[in-house]
């Protein structure tokens, strides 16, 4: 793991005297692909702003790329906020450069590298067309043009993904990976598990604004144990004292934990009991299963409705 | 970071080329003439009404000769100043009881007569209620008067030629001076005044806008908002400063041509610390003046969430502007007391009174302290528009203290 390139201690933010975010500590190692997970309303936005330096926290220090202050890394860092903001009347290009000079990239590079990255993504017709005349999804695409054009050491997505279609989400997908392949350091906030799952080492899972589990995707699967699925030839017999208390039988299969002590005892006792094995399966947890085990039933069920506004009262 | 005046640049020449290549510039270039064309028609078509509706009408029951002399009279004294000056005269046939005619003609609604003139030259009648002697009695009475002294010096056969003056011409006149620069300060103020305060109200409807384009969370979350606000008022100060160029240059060229016109060219009365620094600190106040304001507005007017709000909280801060216009209004009259320095001083009529000031006197160091003065609060009032941006309407709470809100901050 390198130097983090965001590091965050005890922020506490309130709005209203109502508690959005409740002390989070943080640190996002420099090059990684790192994901902040929660349902609507848990913090996250709250978190990715003061992290930039948008709001400052009530409490708690945070660094960006080194410096307390985060705008003195402006220059270098990039970010496309969750309620996307275009000039309507500006063209493609012109908004891209824009926002690169924004960062201090000059306007005629902003230009080149704008073009080029929309020809590279199959959005030549669109160089000159005036956003307003552009659908959202593209809109959308756009500004994380702009986000990226002037080549930053840190991205920070929130929830990038909401609003564009698969298409679009896998091409996404694509650019964080290239992106952190370049050796840039990518924070993205997301609802969906299953983006975080597949493009991030290390998540955060904060809910009613604070963290729930920080650490590597791995670990956070590793909270839950392994879960075995079994069939037996023979339903009776002393391999059955070998299950675990909670197993519990569905439709001819046994599901249960993989006990701590490993497989080969439970292999051990239940080929000694006469089990019979038909199948035997050992699955790890996804994160889905994970975020679960540690966010809770009601956080999880509210990110999959994507309904969790009132989450962060609740918890 | 990027340096607080880069920032504002790359914001500034965004807002301004956005700004002049769009409709809002067109409708702000035509602005003046519809303002202007507008309370001109409306004052003239007004006046105009106002001023046939108090014109009198006296009825003349006299004999022919005596219109006759009467009506000559009365263009001769319309002839120097206006028709409106002086009551119209109607000739009424007389019947055989003038004075009952009178009586009679006073009473009658559709003949609408405010007096009734019987008799002779020598020995005229008015008749008419109390109320007319001041206005009506007092014109007719000057009408009579030349009607008479013409008789008398045709009797005489004395014909005197029209006055001719031996002129002596002076460069200028101290009195006719002090009234044209006194109506230049006061146009001057009022200038300054309505281009900002219509410019402001623009650049803050543009604020609003990118709140609701979400535009304004990529800028605060790129650049200082000090750097986004003075990037700002130095776009929409730029688009004003090319409006009044534009509009200058329409009126200085009409201004040639009508000199050439009539093939007399010369510049009108200059203000006492002259043309080219006049113009200057015109400029100048006209920045100050339009940062100190804009500022205020954009502090203000950046809670709004829509236009209708702004209007709402616009009004306050243009009643209150209205006040130091006439705050300042009171340092070209007077020439001391509480009022007259609190105008110089205060901020937000500072610069409208320093103009004044430039129109009437020729002294000029005073200027300089003014500007630096005036500046140094576009400094602060920023200041404090992005903090109260930042607390308000970003929601960020950070403690602010004088210390802090004035330090560099990131």
């Amino acid at each position: 793991m390198g130097a983090p390139a965001i590091e965050a201690r005890g922020l506490v933010k309130s709005f209203d005297g109502k508690e959005a975010v409740r002390g989070i500590d943080i640190a996002v190692p420099e090059g990684s692909i790192y994901g902040i997970l929660g349902p609507n309303g848990a913090g996250k936005t709250t978190t990715l702003r003061m992290l930039l330096g948008i709001i400052e926290p009530d409490s708690g220090t945070r660094t960006l790329l080194g410096h307390e202050r985060p705008l003195e890394a402006a220059k270098i860092v990039g970010y496309l906020p969750e309620e996307r903001g275009l000039y309507p009347a500006m063209t493609a290009k012109e908004a891209i450069a824009f926002m690169g000079a924004l960062r201090g990239l000059p306007l005629d590079i902003g230009r080149k590298r704008g073009e080029i990255l929309l020809r590279q993504n199959g959005l030549a017709d669109y160089v000159d067309k005036p956003i307003k005349t552009l659908s959202k999804g593209m809109a959308q695409t756009i500004q994380l043009f702009g986000t990226i054009v002037h080549k930053p050491k840190l991205v920070v997505l929130d929830e990038p993904f909401s609003g564009l279609d698969a298409i679009n989400q896998g091409r996404l997908e694509s650019l964080i990976r290239d992106e952190a392949a370049a050796g840039t350091t990518i924070i993205f906030s997301t609802h969906v598990i299953h983006h975080a799952e597949r493009l991030c080492e290390r998540i955060a899972i904060i809910a009613g604004g604070r963290i729930r589990f920080e650490g590597l995707v791995s670990a956070a699967r590793d909270r839950l144990r392994p879960q075995v699925r079994l069939k037996a030839r023979n339903a009776e017999g002393g391999w059955r004292g070998a299950l675990p208390a909670d197993a519990r039988e569905a439709n001819g299969f046994w599901q249960f934990e993989l006990p701590k002590e490993g497989i080969e005892p439970l292999l051990k006792g239940l080929m000694d009991g006469g089990a019979g094995i038909e199948e035997l399966s050992i699955e790890r947890p996804g994160l889905h299963d994970a975020f679960v085990a540690i966010a809770g039933e009601a956080a999880a069920r509210e990110m999959a409705d994507g309904v969790g506004a009132e989450f962060g009262k609740a918890a | 970071m990027m340096g607080l005046l880069e920032a504002a640049w790359v914001i500034a020449r965004r807002d301004f080329l956005a700004t002049v290549y769009s409709r809002t510039f067109v409708i702000f270039l035509m602005m003046p003439l519809l303002l202007f064309g507008v309370a001109f028609a409306a004052g003239q078509a007004g006046e105009r009404a106002d001023q046939e509706a108090r014109q009198a009408q006296v009825a003349l029951v006299v004999d022919s000769q005596t219109v006759a002399a009467l009506q000559q009279a009365r263009d001769a004294l319309v002839a120097g100043t206006s028709e409106l000056n002086f009551p119209r005269l109607s000739v009424v046939a007389p019947a055989e009881h003038p004075d009952t005619q009178a009586q009679a003609l006073l009473a009658d609604d559709s003949g609408a007569y405010s007096a009734v003139v019987t008799g002779t030259l020598d020995h005229p009648v008015l008749t008419g209620p109390a109320k007319i002697d001041d206005y009506i009695g007092r014109r007719m009475a000057l009408i009579l008067d030349e009607a008479r002294a013409r008789a008398a010096l045709a009797g005489a056969h004395i014909a005197l030629p029209p006055t001719q003056f031996r002129r002596v011409l002076t460069a200028e006149a101290a009195g006719n001076l002090h009234s044209v620069r006194h109506f230049m300060a006061r146009s001057a103020q009022v200038i300054i005044f309505t281009i900002t305060l219509l410019l402001a109200t623009m650049m803050v409807t543009n604020l609003i806008e990118e709140k609701s384009n979400k535009v304004i969370e990529v800028l605060a979350a790129s650049v200082p908002l000090d750097s986004v606000f003075f990037g700002k008022l130095v776009a929409w100060l730029g688009v004003s400063l090319l409006g009044i160029t534009l509009w200058a240059g329409v009126l200085a060229t009409l201004y040639l041509f009508t000199q050439v016109l009539t093939q007399w060219v010369s510049l009108p009365v200059a203000p006492a610390i002259g043309w080219p620094i006049f113009i200057l600190l015109t400029l100048l106040y006209f920045t100050s003046n339009f940062m100190l304001l804009g500022a205020v507005f954009l502090s203000v007017g950046a809670q709004a969430s829509n236009v209708k709000e702004i209007q709402t909280v616009s009004m306050p801060i243009t009643m209150m502007q209205v006040m130091f216009l006439l705050l300042a209004g009171t340092t070209i009259s007077a020439t001391g007391g509480a009022l007259f320095w609190t105008a110089f001083i205060f901020p937000l009529s500072s610069p409208l009174s320093m103009i004044a000031l430039a129109v009437q006197s020729e002294t000029l160091w005073p200027h300089l302290v003014a500007l630096v003065w005036q500046f140094l609060w576009v400094a602060i009032f920023v200041r404090v528009a992005a903090i109260m941006f930042r607390q308000t309407v970003m929601k960020s709470g950070g403690k602010v203290s004088l210390f802090t809100a004035f330090r560099a901050k990131a």
